[in-house]
């Protein structure tokens, strides 16, 4: 994994309407296996994640002495089929809890990204919308932040107040926008010199109406599409969060407090540790194969360097 | 001349970026709730001593007054004490803070001068560990861009981002140290123990370089002057390595110097697992035990070294390349 937050592509600029690039990009990215792969990959997992918990009616936190440190089928003297991936020291079913994990992982790995790109996206537009003197404030802001492993700023601020979710993310979506809004201001700045911003202007439409009439449709799909990456991403600094402490916290089980947990039983029930570092894997795999598809078709168009 | 103004300028950039840095972080620290004097005095101190003890180390004037007093020491080298390291190593805390016991307690910028060149040994190594892996599996992957060696490319970084660092040293741990011996992993007993976390962090590095190679070699092979060396006689291998690799290391380049940034983040995560002594794992107990003059310190040192290795960069992408301009 990256950890790095300044992997910046350098977008030309766009040359055609917003949405018709966005369906060129997804029709190249469709064709391609990779893609499939991951789409496929994908698909399954999420409806494991959504559907396997509820049907089986087995509860993530439920505790059974009598069912503890069961190892997966065939992998140890003491197992049963109905934890295909064992169970934990106090009896609870990892399969489940590796499922349910992947929620959380989703879904904050999904609404960090959103708010990166709300905030990033409008910072960037405005920044390249205005120049001078606003541009210098917010551009030294991003340079600042660029300068701090992101990972720090989040676990000094989780660190001294409480880790709930929507702390979480707003730590981590605080602290990763300065990408978004660079790659945003240089499309922008570009953008904004031609002629049919000039004639919006000439027409008198304000300076809001141009950013979000005009520009955002024409700027963001491809921003967007690319931002896939970052779900995986995001996810992965969940889990790492999680791992240090600073996390979802127990019981509500997330890969990282899982892994953390199961660490401690490395030696005689290596599956707890591992079983849900594999579906976490899984599951950024094949977000990536579809990210760097996309990003691929992205390049392929803009003629960029991939 | 064009070189010292280059770096006047960029020097300024630098300074100004590390002052926003430091700025932020000590906002932060005292805008987020959670008070450091509490934990220094212990749960049991009288709520009276704690006020008594956070006016006398000033933690309740002014943030801005508190900043001022802190840049201040910072300009004459001086990142100020760790609230709850002494000296000799292990951390205070509980019930035996006392005005006595500051004079004795660890200064900052010994506890990074200690941690620094460890956590530099190991990202180097890293570094090193990526670069020569990136080489063998992005430069034929850009030398046949579409077929199996750019997907294998393709398939092992999108594999490699998505292996979680902590996992990935758990997992090596276990098999290469506890089952087959190879390698030792927790803690550090000489320079074999940096071999392990090293490959993990290598590993996270390795995805974006292989690709960022892959890209930039598929696309020097489609300049003019490839085919030109072709005519002119020049065998393919000396083109490879003479012209293309040459232009495609600019790029590869950059990205190492925006990398470090990330590498730091890497750092704290695998130093923590391994129990690897260095700066990363100093950040996190730092942290953990809000030891807020620790977490600046470290905030200002990573930030002005992310400063000085890019602007290096540059100037060695200049060397490599004389077209570009800074």
């Amino acid at each position: 994994m990256s950890v790095t937050e300044t992997d910046i592509p350098v977008i030309p600029v766009p040359t055609q309407r917003g949405a018709s690039v966005a369906r060129r990009i997804w029709r190249i990215a469709l064709a391609s296996n990779e893609f499939r792969v991951g789409a496929i990959i994908f698909t399954v997992l999420v409806l494991a994640a959504l559907l396997y918990p509820e049907l089986s009616g087995i509860d993530p936190t439920k505790m059974s002495v009598a069912t503890r440190l069961h190892a997966p089928p065939f992998m140890g003297d003491k197992w049963s089929w109905t934890a295909p991936l064992g169970t934990d020291q106090i009896g609870r079913d990892m399969l489940v809890r590796s499922l349910v994990g992947l929620r959380y992982s989703l879904f904050i790995g999904l609404s960090t990204v959103v708010l990166m790109l709300i905030i990033g996206c409008s910072l960037g537009t405005v920044a390249g919308y205005y120049g001078g003197r606003v541009d210098m404030v917010i551009m030294r802001l991003t340079d600042a932040q660029l300068s701090i492993p992101m990972i720090i700023l989040a676990i000094t601020v989780l660190g001294v107040s409480r880790p709930t979710i929507p702390a979480i993310i707003l730590v981590l979506g605080l602290s990763s926008w300065p990408v978004y809004a660079r790659v945003t201001r240089s499309v922008v700045m570009t953008e904004r010199k031609r002629e049919y911003v000039r004639a919006a202007e000439i027409y008198g439409a304000s300076d809001f109406r141009i950013m979000v009439r005009l520009l955002a449709p024409l700027v963001l799909p491809p921003i967007i599409f690319v931002s896939a990456l970052d779900v995986a991403r995001m996810m992965i600094f969940e889990s790492i969060l999680g791992f240090i402490g600073l996390g979802v916290q127990p019981p509500t089980p997330t890969f990282g407090n899982i892994i953390a947990d199961g660490r401690k039983y490395l030696l005689n029930a290596w599956w707890i540790a591992t079983m849900p570092g594999v579906f976490l894997c899984l599951c950024l795999t094949s977000i990536n194969l579809m990210g760097a598809s996309l990003e691929r078709a992205r390049n392929r168009i803009y003629g960029g360097k991939s | 001349m064009f070189v010292l103004s280059f770096l006047v300028r960029r020097l300024a950039q630098g300074a100004l970026i590390v002052f926003l840095v430091t700025l932020l972080i000590f906002t932060l620290l005292r805008v987020v709730p959670g008070d450091p004097v509490r934990l220094m005095a212990g749960g049991m101190a009288p709520e009276a001593l704690i006020e008594q003890i956070a006016k006398d180390m000033g933690l309740r004037d002014p943030i801005l007054v508190q900043f001022g007093r802190y840049m201040g020491g910072v300009v004459r080298g001086d990142l100020g004490q760790s609230f709850v390291r002494p000296a000799s190593g292990a951390s205070t805390g509980g019930s035996s803070f006392g005005d006595s016991t500051r004079g004795e307690r660890a200064e900052v910028l010994t506890l990074i001068g200690e941690t620094l060149p460890m956590t530099l040994q190991l990202g180097g190594l890293a570094i090193l560990f990526a670069l020569v892996f990136s080489f063998l599996v992005g430069i034929p992957g850009g030398l046949a861009p579409g077929r199996w060696p750019d997907r294998v490319a393709f398939y092992i970084s999108s594999i490699f981002i998505s292996l979680p660092n902590f996992w990935l040293g758990i997992v090596l741990a276990m098999l290469l140290s506890v089952q087959l011996g190879w390698l030792p992993a927790i803690g550090y007993g000489g320079f074999a123990y940096t071999i392990l976390p090293a490959i993990v962090l290598a590993v996270e590095l390795a995805p974006v370089l292989i690709r960022t190679l892959t890209g930039s070699v598929a696309g020097v092979m489609m300049e003019p002057f490839i085919a030109v060396g072709n005519v002119r006689g020049l065998s393919r291998s000396r083109i490879i390595v003479a012209h293309a690799l040459r232009n495609a290391s600019v790029p590869l380049l950059n990205l190492i110097g925006i990398q470090i940034s990330g590498l730091l983040g890497g750092v704290l995560v695998v130093e923590f697992i391994f129990d690897y002594p260095g700066l990363g794992l100093l950040t996190i107990t730092a942290v953990l035990q809000r030891d807020f003059p620790l977490i600046q310190g470290i905030a200002i040192v990573t930030s002005a070294i992310f400063v000085f290795i890019n602007i290096a960069v540059d100037l060695i992408a200049t060397m490599i390349d004389p077209r570009l301009e800074y």
